[in-house]
């Protein structure tokens, strides 16, 4: 798992978890948090391509706030 | 309260740099380029968006009866796109072995 990529480290995930929790006895098993690390990292990395897509729909060639926009609803809705 | 926002700000600062490096790696083969103000609004979506998966994942333990998070609560987390629940379901096969060949 370690060293394939650039990934969110586990102490990271583990602590913006930790930041909204709402009772202080949760936990959070390890494979659990390897597993969130990835789903955000498919967040990110679909934030990215999806506002890349805009981009080029629009011809442009620098993909701006304007672009990530107008994806956010659905990405939204997708996670 | 200053230590609480202090300590947030750090956290995001974290989640920046891992959301650069990302959009860098998935947007190299398509030649556009991300602006940095769009790299830094991904990272404060994705900041925000934690707070959602924390609670919800909360609430689906303690759904179950537990307090410990596990595999099973992130699974439900992915429910509502298809391809992304069989691509973390696999993900998790993948963690899973990787545990018991160590």
């Amino acid at each position: 798992m370690e060293g394939t990529g650039t990934s969110f480290r586990k102490e990271l995930v583990s602590k913006l978890l930790h930041l909204h929790f709402k009772d202080d006895k949760t936990r959070v098993s390890g494979d659990a948090l390897l597993l969130t690390a990835e789903l955000l990292k498919v967040f990110v990395v679909e934030a990215a391509i999806r506002s890349v897509r805009q981009a080029q729909a629009e011809d442009l060639a620098c993909v701006d706030v304007d672009q990530l926009e107008k994806v956010l609803p659905q990405l939204l809705l997708d996670f | 309260e200053q230590q609480r926002f202090s300590y947030q700000q750090r956290l995001k600062a974290a989640v920046h740099y891992t959301v650069g490096r990302l959009c860098a790696e998935a947007t190299q083969d398509s030649g556009v380029q991300l602006s940095k103000q769009t790299v830094a609004a991904i990272a404060e979506v994705t900041f925000r968006q934690c707070e959602n998966f924390a609670r919800d994942l909360e609430m689906f333990a303690r759904h179950a009866k537990r307090s410990t998070i596990n595999t099973e609560d992130v699974k439900l987390l992915a429910r509502r796109s298809n391809s992304l629940l069989k691509y973390i379901t696999e993900k998790n096969e993948e963690i899973a072995q990787f545990n018991t060949e160590r």
